[in-house]
């Protein structure tokens, strides 16, 4: 791990102000990215990704770590070192796709098993009595620290000592549940294609933006009154059928319903706002899905299912869900003041067609960067990026609702209005930048 | 045979629009049961079970005409102005009462948030004759990268 000098986190970030230079430095930038991206649980994919045995998908951990999601003979999804083991070359270039037999590097040929051993060196009696070792695992595509998958969900981490999955995810594993519960046969698949789009600011301030409640009547007002006014000129029964016409209006909801959704916290910066209800929850329930649903579950645990309800649900630092649009966005960073960010759709598995429709509809209204919705939130991110370079107030605020949280033994719970998601998420990112420092004294 | 000069003559007035942008002008070339795609990935059939960057109908078109010029909407902001440059234009199909698909080559350069962008696609036009001239009964904007990270676009291509 590259030295960098250490720095005195306590001053950075205090429980109600962060520094600016968070979302300006880029050295605080790169510790971010070896302190906490590199030792975090990252979303990597989804199983169904890569449905059979040579199936690939490739992504960065980081900002610059390639690796390569894939399924192997034994059925077993891996995820490797995107990096040939003689001389460093990217082995699988493609985004996506199927080999057959054996993964080839495209400089020397080198190959390897899917589950990234060396098969075959060229012309290998060169090697002979130069002690170099073919089974020596450095000169294999090597599996990351640790992988695992939750409900087809998978992650992998670079770190050999961070927890387990389930223990890291805590009370937040309940919106992974939720969302496969929402499929009749229990299950999702990606469906439907990705989104990406570019961000010009810093990876943070999408997660800052999730379960702050404060910004939709504000951001969202003139989409909202576009919509409405416009909405309100059909007749009713075409207005009724206008899936827009209940995707939209929520954005605009006011203080005290937001208030009212709350928010709850967890350790490692998990949180995520709604349960009792969202800005989803008025949705209406197509009723082929919801027959399908009580002949898979019942009445009382279909009802259930429903009615946990959550908006947006973060996995710190690398993955939202939203569990009753079945959608997720995936948060790479690039560099300090540049993200990019994908939304993956999901079908519910035993669910009619118009559940995914509204997933897609969903993802294209709301997240598209040429979307509705998309484009003024990433503006004011955009304007956040430019204002912190004024050196005028070297701090960025969060009191609202301070000293208010209920605490729990495994969650703490606030108002929807609060800024309890910041504490939750600033007391994750301060343990991993501190944590980092103390392992290395450890291993002295 | 439609004659091509006429139907370069009306992808010029659409592109016009665009270009200053005037979306109330703009709109008005389409037909009630219209839509505009833009999609997300090569090839795309499906726009309903698939994502795509943009596909509205006539009430979407209608809502973003009316949140472009919306004082409070940030992203409409900064100044947005756009250069179409048509070529390659090509008449795909012609029917006996006079519907036409065209294809044409098109590069957009967009000014925005301080920038020039370039976008560079394939145009595909459902057009249906109206009074001498025309009315868009689809468009359809495939970019030479829909699968690349899109920044933010406030406009219509």
């Amino acid at each position: 791990m590259q030295q960098i000098p250490d720095r005195n986190f306590d001053a950075l970030v205090t429980p109600t102000k962060l520094h600016r230079s968070l979302y300006t430095d880029p050295e605080i930038f790169e510790l971010e990215m070896s302190r906490i991206w590199g030792q975090a649980w990252i979303f990597i994919g989804h199983e169904s990704q890569v449905p059979k045995a040579g199936d690939y998908f490739t992504t960065h951990i980081n900002h610059q770590i390639p690796v390569v999601m894939i399924r192997g003979k034994d059925d077993v999804v891996r995820v490797l070192h995107n990096r040939c083991g003689h001389k460093g070359a990217k082995v699988v270039e493609k985004r996506s796709g199927n080999v057959r037999g054996a993964l080839r590097c495209a400089y020397h040929g080198w190959s390897y098993r899917f589950d990234g051993s060396l098969l075959k060196v060229p012309n290998e009696q060169g090697y002979t009595d130069t002690g170099f070792d073919a089974a020596d695992p450095c000169y294999s595509m090597q599996p990351l620290a640790q992988v695992a998958s939750y409900r087809g969900f998978v992650f992998a981490t670079l770190s050999n000592t961070i927890v387990d999955l389930v223990s890291w995810m805590g009370g937040a594993i309940a919106c992974f549940d939720n969302l496969c519960d929402r499929a009749p046969e229990g299950e999702v698949e990606v469906a439907g294609g990705v989104l990406r789009y570019e961000h010009d600011c810093n990876w943070k301030f999408i997660l800052e933006n999730l379960n702050d409640t404060m910004h939709p009547m504000v951001v969202h007002e003139s989409l909202v009154k576009a919509a409405e006014s416009y909405i309100a000129t059909l007749p009713p029964e075409a207005a009724e059928q206008r899936r827009e016409a209940e995707i939209i209006p929520p954005f605009g909801a006011s203080y005290e319903n937001f208030e009212n959704s709350g928010i709850t916290g967890f350790d490692y910066g998990h949180h995520y706002d709604g349960g009792k209800t969202s800005i989803h929850a008025d949705y209406s329930v197509d009723p082929d899905y919801h027959a399908a649903m009580v002949s898979a579950y019942g009445e009382t645990r279909t009802r259930d299912i429903y009615a946990f309800n959550t908006h947006n649900v973060l996995y710190y630092p690398s993955l939202t869900i939203k569990c009753a649009v079945q959608n997720i966005r995936v948060i790479r960073p690039i560099s300090v003041d540049r993200f990019v960010v994908e939304s993956w759709s999901f079908r519910l598995k035993g669910a009619p067609d118009s559940m995914l429709e509204r997933t897609v509809l969903y993802s294209r209204l709301i997240n598209s960067a040429m979307g509705m919705v998309g484009p003024d939130d990433l503006e004011v991110y955009r304007r956040a990026q430019k204002g912190l370079q004024s050196p005028a107030n070297e701090w960025v605020e969060f009191h609202r609702q301070y000293g208010k949280d209920q605490v729990f033994a495994d969650r703490i719970e606030g108002g929807g209005t609060s800024d309890l998601d910041m504490r939750t998420q600033y007391r994750a990112w301060k343990g991993y930048m501190e944590q980092s420092q103390q392992r290395g004294a450890n291993n002295d | 045979m439609t004659d091509l000069a006429t139907i370069e003559a009306f992808l010029y007035r659409e592109a016009s629009f665009l270009d200053r942008p005037d979306l109330d002008s703009w709109i008005e070339l389409y037909t009630d049961d219209a839509y505009y795609w833009i999609p997300a990935t090569e090839d795309q059939v499906d726009p309903i079970n698939h994502v795509s960057h943009i596909y509205d109908d006539r009430v979407m078109m209608e809502i973003r005409r009316r949140n472009f010029i919306h004082p409070r909407a940030a992203s409409k902001d900064s100044p947005t102005r756009c250069s179409h440059l048509i070529g390659n234009i090509r008449v795909i199909e012609e029917s006996t009462e006079g519907t036409l698909i065209i294809e044409s080559n098109q590069h957009v350069v967009v000014w925005y948030q301080d920038e020039q962008r370039l976008y560079a696609f394939t145009a595909q036009h459902a057009l249906s004759p109206d009074n001498g001239s025309f009315k868009i009964k689809s468009k359809r904007v495939d970019l030479i990268n829909p699968e690349a990270a899109q920044k933010s676009l406030v406009i219509y291509l």
